[in-house]
């Protein structure tokens, strides 16, 4: 017998192989018509690996101190084998991470893969967005450049803004009046072990959601579709569609190595894209670089509090915009789907997402 | 099809796996450490100067009749760092109680071969190690 054959026959008259390849991964049927977009879930499966990986490894060498941050940064980068790869890929991960998340956050409004029964992968896939943002906050603190320095003395400001309790806030989150050792010491802890696991815990009961009531049908699809009625709980079946393995994991692969592509090519050809000069400054207390700005991804609340004449206002706004955003399967309760036939839907969404762009622009130029 | 699958896999399994070993692959002890000096003024006859040279423990005495020693620090029995004796103008490896001359012979105890003497250039009251 092939010792192939004989070890997995070995496995599965152990636990069972063939009816969980079965009922996961050939048996899994998914819609005919699914699409480019329903990829971005895998991709970002693989950008949050590659972060965890290229994470441990930097931990390695890294020293989380503010007299020794910077030095271990900058020892990685110049000294040690391929350090500048896995710390240049983390870097360029973190930042493909919220695009992607954004894309894929865009493509499920568009495809109306919010609605019911989904308000709860909608509110797990919200939940990321923000803990993704927290890991990239604190995680732009540690090599305690000038950069990382500035950038979390603008971002975390806001928080002072709030009436009464602001300083407080403030002063808790800093672990001190100002940025220092004790904010080092907090967002290290909380960037390397609290938001990851937190993350990777999310992401466990997003795919439980997704897996439970089934992957939602694209909304121009007109074949048979088994659709919730609402009056008790219901898998959305695909009698006619097409099975996970190989079909849908290769269109997955093929997307995984498109992006694989773009991230390499970012990686390899425009390393210092994300880095501008005063990441290459150690932090400096005493010295505020000209125009500094957080990441693209922060420009549009940073512009918003700079909109407004209290900044108190400008939180508040941007606390609307996010409630909205995280009440949107409970506010969008119509079960029409396709965006097409849906005009002040796709008004709305054009004017959100081109809000948030102009804001950015506006962020980076102001 | 299978083997150019394979072919690509292997490729993209070494290209991932070799900058991760390199990366955690213990540095070049050439990168740091490589040259040292010690001034002499600040070392007084009868004391151990202890220091690191080329990633590994090394030890400079002045001897009360002025002679210097450079010595690995590294006991030749399981690798703990010997102390000097100023007294008695000895090393004692507080691991299992080897004893070592200040020209690092074995006096004493489990350490089955002297401690590896160093070479070094005296220039300008500096010792110039490596």
């Amino acid at each position: 017998m092939n010792p192939v054959t004989f070890i997995y026959d070995w496995i599965d008259r152990r636990i069972g192989l063939n009816d969980l390849t079965a009922k996961y991964l050939t048996g899994y049927l998914l819609p005919r018509n699914i699409n480019i977009w329903y990829s971005m879930g895998s991709i970002l499966l693989l950008i949050f690996g590659v972060q965890v990986l290229t994470g441990i490894l930097l931990l390695v060498y890294y020293s989380p101190s503010i007299e020794t941050a910077f030095k271990s940064i900058t020892f990685i980068m110049n000294q040690v084998p391929f350090g500048w790869l896995i710390r240049t890929c983390h870097a360029v991960g973190a930042n493909m991470m919220v695009l992607f998340l954004l894309i894929h956050m865009i493509s499920v409004i568009f495809m109306g893969s919010y609605k019911a029964p989904r308000e709860f992968n909608w509110l797990s896939g919200f939940g990321l967005l923000n803990m993704v943002f927290g890991i990239c906050l604190t995680g732009y603190l540690l090599p305690w450049s000038q950069l990382s320095f500035w950038a979390t003395t603008v971002a975390t400001s806001g928080a002072g803004s709030v009436p009464f309790i602001g300083e407080y806030i403030l002063e808790f989150v800093r672990g001190g009046k100002l940025v220092g050792a004790p904010t080092l010491g907090r967002f290290f802890v909380l960037h390397v072990i609290v938001l990851p696991a937190g993350i990777a815990g999310l992401i466990g009961i997003h795919l439980f959601l997704l897996q439970r009531t089934g992957v939602s049908t694209p909304p121009s699809y007109d074949g048979p579709v088994e659709h919730w009625k609402g009056e008790q709980y219901e898998y959305e079946k695909h009698p006619d569609g097409i099975p996970f393995f190989p079909h849908f994991l290769v269109q997955d692969l093929v997307a995984n190595c498109i992006y694989a592509i773009f991230f390499f090519a970012i990686v390899f050809f425009v390393p210092n894209i994300f880095f501008p000069a005063e990441a290459f400054f150690p932090a400096n207390p005493f010295e505020t670089p000209a125009h500094i700005k957080p990441e693209w991804y922060f420009l549009p609340n940073y512009q918003v509090l700079k909109i407004f004449p209290n900044e108190f206002i400008g939180l508040i706004v941007q606390g609307i915009a996010m409630t909205f955003l995280a009440a949107l399967p409970f506010i969008d309760i119509w079960p029409k789907r396709n965006f097409l036939k849906r005009p002040l839907f796709l008004t709305c969404v054009m004017l959100g997402i081109f809000t948030f762009i102009g804001l950015m622009i506006w962020g980076h130029f102001s | 099809m299978g083997v150019c699958s394979g072919g690509l896999l292997t490729l993209i399994g070494a290209g991932t796996v070799y900058p991760i070993f390199r990366f955690l692959s213990p540095l070049s002890v050439d990168s740091h450490g490589a040259k040292v000096a010690i001034s002499l003024e600040n070392l007084p006859e009868g004391e151990a100067k202890f220091f690191e040279f080329q990633g590994r423990a090394a030890v400079l005495i002045k001897r009360k009749n002025g002679n210097l020693s450079l010595l690995s620090a590294v006991c030749t029995h399981l690798g703990c760092i010997v102390k000097w004796e100023k007294e008695k103008e000895e090393f004692l490896c507080p691991c299992h109680g080897g004893r070592f001359s200040p020209d690092g012979t074995v006096l004493g105890g489990p350490p089955p071969k002297p401690l590896e003497q160093l070479p070094f250039v005296v220039k300008d009251g500096s010792v110039n190690v490596g």
